[in-house]
């Protein structure tokens, strides 16, 4: 064995414990009840011969009957009149935006069912994130608003208008003030629009605030250069990266972006030039970027202050104070590797902080400028313009607001009853105030204590634009009709304002004719095709640092001080951070992003308190002990405990946006609400604090996918140091001895001779994000089975992404190699983490399919395992018989039972079914089809064309969405595809490749970039 | 049985049609020139021109009646030349609408006689009374009824009048005195109680009993959910034959998804209107047809005004004769354009008839609409086996996999089965 390093998939598997090893030996997660059957009345009583008939005879009878149905009578309704692009069974494809994001949406006759990639988008055309992917359900959802409200009636618009109006001349004559509440704003003409409204309330102010706000980095930035702009950070000009807990694979910023700038660094085609960045990352809870880092180094929220100081201080040479980092010994090493990197590699590294503390955010600036990445790493010429919040604005609203001096406030994309920090002091304000109005889809928290709900459309039924980065601008339109009596928020205040323009067409259209589009001399239709508009970038300048660090030092000093108040027991230091999932809350209602499983966790459905495994040993708890955790303000909420390898010790993390009340079926009441752990102090929001832990003696399972599936500690894993790499590219992928292959087909014999579907997936390149889940799901109307279910692991998803960990051996730094030493292993916190996408993996001897007693699933000649639903009875033999666990049985019909009433159980929703993709019913088994749908559809596309089919003209739905680029599907047989090419190279391996079922994906080994000077860092 | 009824209907549509025709051989003068006029005007001038009202042309009777033949003819032939002679007659004629003639130049002299002697004749009455009567006897169902109701009558008449006469019989018997000696037993009952008492009789009825049964229940079982023959009640009486037979509009002018997308599509009502604006089918009272009145009604047209009003629209709900089940995909622009050549070949399409015929049947012939195909699993499957795709050889998509496909299976036809097109996946995803 070229590996004999062990993975592992959660603490149970790793420790052995007799649960587990219970539960592995169990075919069946729960226990079939056939005992019971047995020892009870079961086959012990006696069936009397006329009860036997009388059975059968009703049987007989019954069935006959309900043969006896008449066929149903199905109408057909054309259009009346059909809009000329229309055309029914062909999709239709339309620009947009959704978050700064520009995507493409599909429309089937007239309703959009997916949300691809925009390919002229130029950073935004490698993929879209979970978010974007889910977007399409909201449009569908019940618990939206059919009217607008007015005082909690439904009304109509003229009456709401007339109110509105009637309110803010009120507001106009006393002279009292107007605030429009929104969280960051990034359209051009909605900010117009605003300003208009300004002109003609001249005592409108618009507020601007996030709930997980930037502001910390745009005052640093102003402080420190005089420009209050986020700036366009270049991931893949770097060759070494240092962060300091920003997750910027994840929630930071501009994820997606940044993933696609990362990855061009680290993926196969770098790999191939010998080239690979080197990342560090010094964090706290475990963050998705932390799974990736080469090397992590887990640290306490106090000690992230000192850490900046110590590594600018190692790198100027200057002697700020404070850079003392207690007894942290990996930390110290690290930071001086670090800092020995950072010198060697001057302006081709870049460090970030995820901090919003402005004090932090100006000593990172320090560090930048000391390093030379402004310029190169860091543009702040070209600035990303997607967070413009001001915390001290909105702070000093509520004091506006409680002194009587606000008359009117409208929310926009806002909803602070749910995520201000001080929820109470806000709502006590807001009673105040004489006019609230709420742009918002839904009566959420704050529309609740509003005197008027103006209820918006989706941005799938709206006209916007969006400018997200400088010089760089995507188009909203719509893509259906309004289906409620909706109007956007931005034609209200056009309404309101009685604007010259009042259709929100026109005037996003004018606003573009007049400025965007001569700068780029584009026309209007141009960018409906395209969606984009991209100005020639200002050239990124170099920037000096003058700021004295002294202050920046003290004030640092003093947050952490105040921080390191844990006494490693049941004190502990907080960290609130946003999960993949759910972001700050604003989609809880998305069934999809709620059954997506957190990328680390694995866990659905929930938030949760995680602490690291030596933690939950010394405060005393075990896994889904419900605990209290109680702040210093005395806030407090109740949340199981998840144990985290990986969590710094005297540390524990709870995730954002859950713990919604009012905001639909599916999101009400999951989880709990953690913003009121998040405090405003020295003009920011701040996400960490300190807590006391108190159990409750009750336990709360959450419903993790993480280890319903065990590999029986098989070589599925395979990586290599990049050394190593160098040296050898087949090192690690276990390709020196191959297995003898074996032709299960041997008299009849099976050959592939028009196209062989496979697919190749860069361990690499996989940040393990998950948007590739979502994007599985709305491909292939895959069902949301709710909490419950995911407990019972009966979830449903054909896509998954193992996350597995391994050890850093303390004495050595070595990943462990031997199984014994595992035992010996006490420091949990230094783990790597491997990211694999598992999903049908189409073998040429597929276990399943041998199994099937109705030969429902089968072998195609193009290399594909099909499955037919209509022939399956449900033995689920294929699923017991597949060694990757990859099927997936249907317990329900979840889309018309009422016990999965939060999801598909009506006739709206539904509307988001991709017509092209059967939904299974109930005791059907399904898997990954590879999206045969879409490989039909090219090849008849190319058939209708008389042309050869060319390689990417078909594209997986995970693939696509993918910002990583780590999913390539093609055709084996063509020799020149990409993925042919792919599996080709030294790194590929297949998964289980010994038993010889002759897997059709090919996965490349995983590389990290370590030497033996990051493994004395763990050491 | 559907087949046969059709026949049967074709054959006394055309039965009453010609004997309408000969009456008015008979009677009208010129007769063969009407019915020659008819088909002529039907097919050339009903477009734009009605016999007894204006439409995009004047009403045609009262302008025959009124103009000779002298300048009909060069009129209709063509138009655009006798305006530029400078004839005052048809500059006048021009006056009527913006919208210019078409012109006729093939028409003959002849042929134009005909068509005015049609349209001073106007439409013959009788044969769309007979027409209508053979509808009403249409379904083969009632026929049966009929029949069967028939046969139960007779049986109950001679059973009643077998009674009187034997009543009679006693009557006279009595009052001739004669002691009337009971045959024995008499009754139906004991004979039919002495023949169940007779063991082979038993088994030969038992026999018979399950060989019907069974066959009926076979059958049943083997038809269930195969609906050929399907004709439910449309909301509008659409001719097929009428339409794709008689005027020869093509299939994709109304189906036009057909040949790129999944659906062939049934037309939206602005497709009906092309033609229908102007084609009416107005009565002599000057009624618009009623069928026609249902498309007008849905899109909430008024005829009269030519306008329409959004307000009264309401989509038509045609009943789906061809339902395939949700689990199976199938691709209308897969088989008629890809696999045109091969199914034309399979099926033995006439190279006039469009490929459509090959699984919707002679749809121009079809009054109404019905499901011609099993539209079973096993006969899609067949033809799948079947159908010879090696024409495609020269096709880019095809070329290197019907290569390889030769090299092995050297001299034999290609199949869209070797191609994988029996794989389950293929069709159910």
């Amino acid at each position: 064995m070229e590996s004999n390093k062990k993975y592992w998939k959660g603490l149970e598997e790793l420790k052995n414990t007799p649960a587990f090893v219970e539960n592995n030996k169990n075919e069946f997660a729960e226990p079939l009840p056939i005992e019971d059957v047995l020892s009870e009345a079961g086959l012990s009583t006696v069936t009397p011969r006329r009860d036997f008939l009388k059975a059968l005879g009703f049987g007989l009878g019954a069935v006959t009957l309900a043969a006896c149905q008449t066929t149903p009578v199905h109408k057909s309704i054309p259009y009346l009149i059909r809009p000329e692009e229309v055309v029914p069974g062909i999709p239709n494809y339309y620009v947009s935006t959704f978050k700064g994001q520009s995507v493409l949406v599909k429309t089937v006759v007239g309703r959009p069912i997916k949300i691809e990639v925009n390919p002229n988008a130029g950073i935004f055309s490698t993929g879209t994130d979970a978010q974007a992917q889910a977007s399409v359900l909201d449009l569908y959802d019940v618990s939206k608003l059919k009217a607008p409200l007015l005082k909690k009636a439904e009304t109509t618009w003229s009456k709401l208008d007339e109110f509105v109006k009637g309110e803010l001349n009120k507001a106009q004559a006393s002279g009292k003030k107007i605030r429009i509440v929104s969280s960051s704003l990034n359209s051009p003409s909605a900010k117009a629009v605003v300003a208009d409204f300004a002109v003609k309330y001249p005592t409108t102010k618009h507020v601007q605030y996030d709930a997980v706000s930037y502001t910390g980095i745009i005052k640093a930035n102003e402080n420190s250069f005089g420009k209050a702009v986020l700036p366009k950070y270049n991931f893949d000009k770097a060759d070494l990266i240092v962060s300091f807990a920003a997750d910027f694979l994840g929630t930071w910023i501009s994820g997606e972006e940044f993933t696609a700038q990362y990855v061009s660094n680290r993926n196969h085609k770098s790999l191939e030039k010998g080239k690979m960045s080197r990342h560090f990352q010094f964090e706290t809870g475990m963050s998705l970027t932390g799974t990736n880092a080469d090397s992590r180094i887990p640290i306490k929220l106090s000690e992230e202050g000192p850490a900046l100081i110590t590594l600018y201080n190692a790198i100027t040479g200057s002697n700020l104070a404070g850079g003392t980092l207690g007894n942290n010994t990996n930390a110290d090493k690290a930071l001086k590797l670090v800092a020995k990197e950072l010198l060697q590699n001057k302006g081709k590294s870049l460090v970030v902080s995820g901090s919003n503390d402005v004090s932090t955010q100006t000593l990172v600036n320090a560090i930048n400028v000391a390093i030379g990445s402004y310029g190169t790493t860091i543009d702040l010429d070209n600035s990303n313009k997607r967070y413009e919040g001001n915390d001290a604005e909105f702070a000093e609203l509520i004091n506006e607001m409680n002194r009587g001096e606000v008359a009117a406030v409208f929310f926009l994309n806002s909803n602070p009853v749910y995520d201000a920090t001080n929820s109470k002091a806000f709502t006590d304000a807001l009673a105040k105030v004489a006019l609230k109005v709420s742009f918002s889809d839904r009566v959420d928290e704050t529309s609740d204590l509003c005197d008027a709900v103006a209820i918006t459309p989706n941005y799938l039924e709206s006209w916007g634009d969006a400018n997200t980065y400088e010089g760089f601008y995507s188009i909203v339109q719509p893509t259906i009709n309004p289906v409620f009596n909706s109007r956007q928020a931005e034609q209200s205040l056009l309404i309101w304002s009685d604007g010259a323009v009042q259709d929100y067409y026109k005037y996003v259209r004018n606003n573009w004719e007049a400025t965007v589009l001569p700068a780029a001399g584009k026309t209007w239709n141009d960018v409906l095709q395209s969606g984009v508009v991209t100005l020639t970038a200002k050239p990124a300048g170099a920037y000096t640092f003058a700021l004295s660090l002294d202050a920046v030092a003290t004030s640092i000093a003093n947050s952490s001080k105040a921080l390191a108040k844990g006494n490693g027991k049941d004190t502990l230091e907080l960290h609130v951070y946003e999960s993949i999932p759910m972001r700050d809350g604003k989609h809880a209602n998305n069934a999809f992003l709620q059954e997506l499983p957190d990328p680390v966790s694995k866990v659905t459905w929930d938030n949760y308190l995680a602490i690291s495994p030596k933690q939950a040993e010394a405060s005393g708890y075990k896994e889904f002990d419900v605990v209290t955790i109680k702040d210093e303000k005395g806030t407090s909420i109740d949340l199981p405990v998840l144990i985290q390898p990986g969590q710094a010790m005297g540390t524990a993390s709870v995730a954002l946006g859950y713990g919604r009340t009012k905001v639909g079926k599916a999101g009400n009441n999951v989880g709990q609400n953690a913003f009121p752990f998040v405090s405003f102090n020295n003009g920011t929001l701040k996400y960490a604090t300190v807590v006391k832990l108190s159990g409750t003696g009750r336990t709360d399972e959450l419903a993790q996918t993480q280890t319903h599936y065990s590999f029986e500690g098989r070589n599925i894993i395979r990586e290599a140091s990049l050394k190593d790499y160098l040296k050898d590219p087949a090192a690690g992928s276990g390709n020196h001895h191959k297995h003898k292959v074996y032709d299960l087909w041997t008299t009849d014999k099976y050959e592939k001779l028009g196209n062989d579907w496979v697919m190749a997936i860069d361990l690499n390149a996989c940040t393990g994000c998950g948007s590739c889940i979502v994007a599985c799901n709305v491909e292939n109307n895959i069902p949301v089975v709710g909490k419950d279910e995911v407990r019972r692991r009966r979830e449903m998803h054909w896509l998954r992404i193992d996350r597995y960990y391994s050890f850093n051996d303390e004495k050595t730094g070595e990943n462990v190699t031997e199984e014994k030493e595992i035992a010996h292993m006490s420091n949990l916190d230094n783990v790597s983490v491997v990211h694999q996408p598992m999903l049908c993996q189409h073998c040429d001897h597929a276990p399943c399919e041998t199994v099937c007693p109705v030969l429902a699933t089968v072998h195609s000649s193009d290399g594909l395992n099909h499955m037919a639903y209509n022939r399956c009875v449900g033995t689920r033999y294929c699923a017991n018989n597949c060694p990757y666990k990859v099927r997936r049985f249907n317990w329900f019909n979840y889309w018309n039972d009422s016990r999965f009433d939060n999801y598909l159980n009506n006739e709206f929703t539904q509307l988001v079914l991709n017509p092209d993709v059967t939904t299974r019913s109930r005791g059907v088994m399904e898997k990954c089809s590879m999206c045969i749908q879409r490989i039909q559809a090219g090849k008849l596309t190319a058939k209708m064309e008389k042309r050869a089919l060319k390689d990417g003209d078909i594209k997986m739905a995970c693939q696509q969405a993918c910002s990583a680029n780590a999913i390539i599907f093609g055709d084996k047989n063509d020799p020149n595809s990409e993925v042919s090419k792919l599996l080709r190279s030294e790194r590929t391996y297949y998964v289980l490749e010994e038993i010889n079922v002759q897997p059709g994906i090919g996965y490349m080994t995983k590389i990290r970039n370590i030497d033996s000077e990051t493994k004395e860092v763990h050491a | 049985m559907r087949n046969i009824s059709l026949i049967f209907k074709k054959v006394w549509k055309s039965a009453f049609v010609f004997a309408s025709l000969s009456f008015l051989i008979v009677t009208v003068t010129q007769a063969q020139d009407v019915v020659e006029g008819r088909t002529l005007f039907k097919d050339k001038c009903a477009s734009c021109h009605a016999l007894d009202h204006d439409i995009t042309g004047p009403a045609l009777t009262a302008k025959v009646n009124e103009l000779d033949e002298a300048f009909l003819i060069p009129w209709i032939k063509n138009n655009v030349a006798l305006i530029a002679s400078g004839n005052k007659q048809a500059i006048e004629a021009s006056k009527f609408s913006p919208s210019e003639m078409k012109t006729f130049p093939t028409l003959t002299d002849d042929q134009i006689k005909s068509i005015i002697a049609y349209a001073k004749v106007g439409e013959p009455k009788k044969v769309a009374e007979a027409g209508a009567a053979v509808k009403d006897e249409g379904t083969s169902s009632l026929s049966i009824v009929g029949i069967i109701a028939i046969i139960i009558l007779s049986i109950i008449v001679l059973v009643v009048l077998g009674r009187a006469v034997k009543m009679l019989e006693r009557l006279i018997l009595q009052k001739q005195g004669i002691a009337i000696v009971e045959e024995e037993g008499v009754s139906l009952a004991t004979g039919v109680r002495r023949l169940f008492k007779n063991k082979k009789f038993v088994a030969f009825f038992v026999l018979c009993l399950i060989i019907v049964l069974g066959s009926f229940g076979w059958m049943g079982m083997w038809e269930t959910g195969v609906h050929t023959g399907y004709q439910p009640v449309q909301p509008i009486k659409f001719s097929h034959e009428l339409h794709a037979g008689i005027n020869q509009i093509d299939c994709q002018y109304c189906h036009s998804g057909a040949f790129k997308s999944k659906n062939s599509t049934i037309p939206s009502l602005n497709v009906c209107m092309n033609c229908h604006k102007n084609v009416q089918a107005r009565t002599e009272d000057g009624q618009i047809s009623p069928e026609i009145q249902k498309i007008y009604n849905a899109l909430g047209y008024d005829a009269d005004k030519q306008t329409y009003d959004k307000a009264k629209e309401k989509p038509i709900e045609w009943v789906r004769v061809h339902n395939l089940p949700d689990f199976a995909y199938f691709n209308h622009s897969q088989h008629v354009v890809v696999g045109e050549a091969a199914i034309r070949k399979e099926k033995g399409i006439d190279p006039k008839d469009p490929v459509c015929f090959a699984c919707h049947g002679p749809v121009n012939t079809m009054e109404e609409i019905y499901q011609y195909s099993p539209l079973t699993m096993k006969w899609c499957i067949n033809c799948h086996k079947d159908a010879d795709i090696s024409g495609k050889k020269n096709d880019a998509f095809y070329a290197n996999i019907i290569a390889a496909h030769e090299k092995i299976k050297k001299g034999e036809k290609i199949t869209p089965a070797m191609l994988g097109g029996l794989e389950c996946g293929k069709c159910h995803y």
